[in-house]
């Protein structure tokens, strides 16, 4: 695939320190020929740092970043300039420089001292100008074009270095979002028609996914995920870096993953000790336990879920959460597979709850599964509204109901109450310990009362 | 500009672009021909009142070694010894006066234009790192330990001029760890100017005596010119001011920022290194020669980049035209409104450049200074 020769830019094991504060923790990438690499992470999580390593203007405390196989401190700096082109996150002209002018800074590196600007100096800023779509601006001052226009002048500028390898720094900050699909619409093609590579710092995860080609995502000055989009966008990673809940979806024309960000969950208390505890079961049914699916969920708790029929709600809400649940046909009472792959699920739970659900004929067997199978598992039994019809199995159903309360089986009024009850099973921490690192996993296994 | 608007099929017409340089080009030359021009008619001022013509023939007199107009004077009625008297005085005194005029405005200008590109900020001038106070410290030195008693007008320049370029590389040597940013090395300037400052009045303190002298140095004033010195700052202003403008498109660059700067292939920290240091000299040199002029290197850049931009490949060529125009103006109209005294010319660019310069910001006060906002 690559041509030969060595990769764009390489980084190995690149520490980077801002005095006390280490903002790099070994770090390796390499960037291929006219790849579009997209950085992703949270604030403060070093995409702007590596971009300064690998620029040179920055230098490794460990490690090396390479530019066509030389190291980047090696090379005089008009040979940086000419091998690598930055578009800052913004840039703060204070003169109001001709555009044709500010374009034509970025030949710099192409003269000596006392060279002046040859005509194909001109030709290539008109033609980088062009490209960026602001040739009807070339003879205007550069502050007084629009954000949008002002960040492709940037990258016009960069441009006319013509160096095989450019650096975005965050390039759609200020842009709406047409602006923002315009300019990555024009770096990507840069990638295919002209083998540029390309690496850009990008905040939008779904944007990222939408033009990269990979992912590099950095959390904490380290890299913890890499790859495609298709395999690097997931809710988890959304989660565990990010803090936040999230649906992932596939855009049916285009094919690429996206994510729906549901809400922030990092700065809940204890969630940096309850995050992957589990499995919690849920049985739900007819939409009675997706509230409780995504509160689980949200917390960083891991779900399951069952028996329930394809097109109920509780199912989709399981799909969109990618909660495992053994699913029936719609509308047809739970079959023998179904409810084998159910009593699994109950069997490999640390907790069980029953939702507020309605049951018939045609789901009695989660409740006679449920009452197999819990053993000595807590269960909990959130019953919002114990006073309206929900039996309709002639009392059956409310047998098994008062059989599993027999057992030990607690009764919780709402979804927070449950919450509230599991909190102390999943955390052993004091009441009320704050989970401040959100990176944090337990490190053992957390036992039951 | 009509002829600078792009083409109707959207893409900017080649031709267009260099017109508008042209333009600029010749506002240059028309900056530098307006100086040159004061350079010709500014000896014909001077304390003594002498005929234009004669000073005319008086000057070719000297210039040709005595060749052309052998006798200056004749058929106006002015007697052999006052000839001579007025040839020295034109060739001794006017013409050093006013060479020293144009060197020193355009030294201070020049360097006033580079530090406002350094620092990208529209308020600095050849004195705010403190080359002032090293200057006027070294002058100090000379008028209070009487050091050369005969060869003060030697030594005075010599310890001025080591004095300011000292100060300016203290400053670089200070700032050297942390040169990342900019406003570090201006403070580092203030802070050092005010030790200097602290350090001279210490010195006065003990010695009231010279401090007449040192004042009478700090005001400033072009009375001291010699052809020597001329000489001397002419040559220190052609390397510097060379080198200097050789510098004008990594200027333009450094506009952008350190970083992206260096991005684009400029070494931004020995870039500015060099800018200071040459700043200095021009600085300091003039400082020798001629003692604290200020305005002069605060007002010209701002004059120049008004008519003529912010290239600074222009820009500082132009402010050196200015400076030069500046101080020329300054002493003719010192002149012209005291024709028998020599007041001090420092205060006169404060007296022509102040309601200038204010004039200057009410006219761009919608758009600010350097298109920087505060």
């Amino acid at each position: 695939m690559n041509p030969p020769g060595p990769p764009p830019l390489e980084l190995e094991t690149v520490r980077a320190v801002y005095g006390e504060r280490v903002a790099l923790r070994g770090v390796d990438l390499t960037v291929g020929r006219g790849t579009l690499v997209a950085l992703a992470g949270p604030n403060g999580s070093g995409k702007t740092t590596l971009l300064r390593v690998a620029l040179g203007l920055l230098p490794a405390a460990v490690g090396e970043a390479r530019l066509f196989g030389t190291p980047v401190d090696r090379l005089p700096i008009a040979e940086r300039a000419r091998r690598v082109a930055w578009v800052p996150q913004s840039e703060s002209p204070r003169d109001d420089v001709r555009l044709f002018d500010y374009v034509l800074y970025g030949r710099y590196p192409h003269h000596g001292a006392l060279d002046a600007e040859t005509e194909s100096d001109r030709t290539i800023a008109i033609r980088v100008i062009t490209e960026v779509g602001l040739a009807d601006r070339a003879n205007d001052g550069i502050l007084t074009l629009s954000g949008g226009e002002r960040q492709r002048a940037t990258l016009a500028r960069a441009l006319a270095q013509e160096a095989p390898l450019l650096l975005l720094d965050e390039p759609t900050t200020h842009l709406d979002i047409a602006h923002q699909l315009d300019l990555l619409e024009r770096v990507r093609s840069l990638t295919r028609e002209r083998g540029i590579a390309v690496v850009a710092a990008l905040h939008d995860l779904n944007l990222a996914a939408r033009f990269a080609d990979r992912i590099v995502v950095l959390s904490r000055g380290q890299r913890v995920a890499e790859g495609p989009p298709a395999e690097v966008l997931s809710e988890e990673l959304l989660l565990r870096v990010w803090g936040v809940a999230s649906e992932r979806r596939l855009d049916p024309r285009t094919g690429v993953p996206y994510l729906i960000p549901h809400r922030l969950v990092h700065d809940e208390p204890g969630r940096g000790e309850i995050a992957g505890f589990g499995p919690i079961h849920v049985v739900g049914g007819g939409g009675a336990g997706a509230p409780i699916l995504r509160a689980l969920a949200d917390r960083g708790f891991r779900v399951t879920s069952g028996a329930l029929n394809l097109l109920d709600t509780d199912a989709e809400a399981a799909e969109a959460l990618g909660i495992p649940a053994p699913l029936e046909a719609p509308f047809a009472p739970i079959g023998p597979e179904v409810r084998a792959r159910h009593r699994e699920l109950i069997q490999a739970a640390r907790v069980v709850v029953l939702g507020p659900i309605a049951v018939g004929p045609s789901n009695l067997a989660n409740l006679e599964d449920l009452r197999s199978e819990a053993g000595t598992r807590p269960v909990w039994l959130v019953r919002e509204n114990p006073a309206g019809a929900w039996d309709f199995t002639g009392g059956a159903a409310s047998k098994l109901v008062e059989e599993l309360k027999g057992l030990g089986a607690r009764s919780v009024r709402d979804v927070p109450q449950l919450l509230a009850s599991l909190q102390p099973l999943a955390s052993p921490a004091p009441p009320g310990g704050h989970g401040s690192d959100r990176d944090a996993r337990p490190t053992g296994g957390v036992e039951l009362g | 500009m009509a002829s600078g608007r792009p083409a109707a099929d959207g893409s900017p017409r080649a031709g267009a672009v260099p017109s508008a340089r042209r333009h600029r080009l010749l506002r240059l030359a028309v900056l530098g021909g307006g100086a040159l021009l004061l350079l010709l008619l500014s000896p014909l001022l001077g304390t003594v009142p002498i005929p234009p013509l004669t000073v005319l023939d008086l000057f070719l007199n000297h210039l040709s070694g005595g060749f052309l107009f052998s006798d200056p004077c004749a058929g106006l009625g002015i007697t052999a010894t006052k000839c001579t008297a007025y040839g020295e005085i034109v060739w001794e005194a006017r013409v050093p006066e006013v060479l020293l005029a144009v060197f020193a405005g355009a030294s201070l200008g020049m360097a006033g234009g580079t530090l406002q590109g350094v620092f990208r900020n529209p308020l600095a001038d050849p004195f705010l790192l403190g080359l002032s106070s090293g200057g006027t410290l070294g002058a100090a030195v000379v008028l209070v330990l009487h050091i050369g008693e005969t060869e003060e007008y030697l030594f005075l320049p010599l310890f001025a001029f080591v004095g300011a370029c000292a100060t300016g590389l203290a400053i670089l040597a200070v700032a050297r760890g942390r040169f990342g940013s900019i406003e570090t090395l201006l403070l580092v300037g203030v802070a050092l100017s005010n030790l200097l400052s602290a350090i001279l009045t210490l010195f006065l303190l003990y010695n009231p005596i010279s401090s007449q002298q040192v004042y009478f140095w700090l005001l400033g004033g072009l009375g001291e010119a010699t052809w020597i010195g001329d000489g001397v700052a002419l040559g220190v202003l052609l390397v510097a001011g060379t080198l200097l403008a050789l510098l004008g498109r990594d200027l333009n660059l450094l506009q952008l920022g350190h970083d992206v700067a260096q991005t684009a292939g400029v070494d931004s920290r020995r870039v500015r290194i060099d800018l200071i240091l040459l700043a200095s000299i021009l600085t300091a040199v003039a400082v020798a020669f001629t003692g604290i002029i200020g305005f002069v290197g605060l007002v010209s850049p701002h004059v120049v980049r008004r008519l003529i931009g912010t290239d600074y490949r222009l820009v500082l060529p132009g402010s050196a035209a200015a400076g030069a125009g500046f101080l020329l103006i300054a002493r003719d109209l010192s002149l012209v409104i005291f024709p028998t005294s020599v007041l001090p010319i420092g205060i006169f660019t404060a007296f022509a450049g102040v309601p200038f310069f204010l004039y200057l910001l009410y006219r761009s006060r919608a758009a600010s200074p350097m298109g920087v906002a505060g």
